[in-house]
């Protein structure tokens, strides 16, 4: 089981490089970056690569569903899985030039791509296959059927999805009582894994990996 | 023919019928062209030339315990769509649409009821029109509205005063109607569903909309300008338009200070 990310030099090269671009050139940001590199976060994208590990192969392909700055997620899926490709949506401008700073070494392999786009609107990239499809921000969004009656892939991937319970945030629109009630309102009827930790911060997480309703093969 | 008209629109108790006059005074006395007025309204009186029947239709969506999306009532009039042919008439689409049929003119501006308009709305009515028109808070600092993007919030747009002509808006109005669950359910408000879905925060030119440039409308509340003239709860009078817009007065909340000024 991995509990750790690997911090090596070309990590450390892009992540001390975004500290520095984002001081410079983007300062209303900075916060926010380090919003995104708490330990919570990290403990969140450690725990989906521990139950999500028995369902991947080597070399697959993954979307993330708003994935924000993506730093954590996408150094763990290519190292750690070997994943072949990474496709970030996010709807937010700057997040996608942040996210290009932190994974600058994967871009450059052509291993990490972010493209601007609310996917509560728009159609995922068509020419594009996903082995797995991860959202970890379900809470900060309508319920997931909306997003499979707007995209119909062929080959079925496999959903992993995280929510919350805590409402204190003004952005946290879509929060859930547990894994349960998270399953059922994004309409995961082949359930793979279902759970819940207790994060740093004290807040409850929900993970639930499957297929929904009439998305299997 | 009148083709220039302005329409408010009108509900529950937060403004009262003294509002609706007040603004029909103001704009009689602020606008050199002819035009036409109308009120949308929950409560239209017998008989009156300028009481349009508010419609019902997006009620039953509306999520009471989020209180998000509130002033949706605003947003039927963005229907006033061109005529259509008898063929396509009779979709549950095109008879919410045939709503506000009988609201006349080719040039709209909506004023929202807490407005103070200073100088003459002829001005707006001989803006090109290439796209739609609506208010930029340009006392909002744009680095905290690209921040808060995410969050739902900080938003730099503003609907009280929204001007389009015939059919311009009838994209924005389809959406809205096929979507409106979802829209209740995800922006706190309306202006925050225009920034995210007819805005461009970072390529302006790109946007549905155009705004309203700087120095035409101000907030009598937060400002005018960032940085350099924010001071509030000053009348302006060489500006157009004073917006008494404050994000902590949602539905059936009042404002005692412009309830003083206005009445």
């Amino acid at each position: 089981m991995t509990n750790y990310i690997k911090y090596t030099p070309e990590v450390a090269n892009d992540w001390k490089q975004t500290t520095a671009n984002v001081k410079k050139d983007y300062p209303h940001l900075f916060r926010r970056m380090l919003d995104c590199s708490t330990s919570s976060q990290l403990q969140c994208k450690l725990w989906m690569l521990k139950e999500l590990q028995p369902f991947v192969e080597t070399n697959m392909q993954y979307a993330l569903l708003a994935g924000w700055y993506a730093n954590y997620s996408v150094e763990l899926l290519i190292t750690e899985f070997d994943a072949k490709f990474v496709h970030n949506y996010e709807f937010d401008e700057n997040a996608k030039d942040i996210s290009y700073i932190f994974n600058k070494r994967h871009k450059d392999s052509e291993k990490y791509k972010c493209d601007v786009k609310d996917i509560m609107w728009d159609k995922l990239d068509e020419e594009q296959t996903y082995d797995v499809i991860i959202n970890t921000s379900c809470e900060h969004m309508y319920p997931m059927s909306r997003f499979y009656t707007l995209n119909n892939f062929n080959n079925f991937p496999l959903y992993v999805l995280q929510s919350t319970d805590d409402e204190q945030w003004d952005d946290h629109i879509n929060c859930v009582s547990g894994p349960k009630e998270l399953a059922e309102q994004s309409q995961i009827s082949d359930i793979r894994y279902s759970g819940t930790i207790k994060l740093d911060n004290g807040m409850n997480r929900f993970m639930v990996i499957g297929y929904p309703t009439g998305k299997k093969i | 023919m009148i083709e220039n008209t302005i329409i408010c629109v009108s509900w529950g108790d937060k403004y009262d019928r003294e509002y609706v006059k007040k603004l029909k005074e103001q704009c009689e006395a602020h606008c050199s062209v002819p035009f036409n007025f109308y009120c949308i309204t929950d409560k239209p009186k017998l008989g009156s030339k300028h009481d349009i029947t508010m419609p019902l239709y997006w009620d039953k969506h509306f999520l009471s315990e989020k209180n998000f999306f509130w002033a949706y009532r605003k947003y039927y009039a963005f229907s006033i769509d061109k005529s259509r042919s008898h063929k396509v008439k009779f979709s549950t689409k095109n008879l919410s649409r045939d709503c506000l049929d009988r609201i006349q003119g080719e040039r709209f501006l909506l004023l929202d009821l807490d407005v103070m308009i200073h100088q003459d709305l002829k001005y707006f009515f001989e803006l090109p029109m290439d796209k739609p028109w609506i208010v930029k808070g340009w006392w909002n600092d744009m680095d905290n509205c690209r921040k808060n993007y995410a969050k739902l919030k900080s938003t730099p747009l503003n609907s009280s005063v929204v001007r389009w002509d015939r059919g311009q808006l009838s994209k924005v109005w389809d959406e809205i109607y096929e979507n409106i669950d979802m829209i209740m359910f995800t922006y706190p408000s309306a202006d925050n569903y225009f920034v995210h879905r007819w805005y461009d925060l970072w390529n302006e030119k790109e946007s549905f909309f155009n705004v309203f440039p700087a120095g035409d409308i101000y907030s009598y509340y937060k400002g005018n300008i960032f940085p350099q003239d924010m001071t509030k709860e000053v009348f302006r009078n060489d500006h157009k338009i004073c917006l008494f817009n404050t994000s902590g007065h949602t539905e059936g909340e009042s404002d005692d200070k412009l309830h003083k000024i206005y009445t």
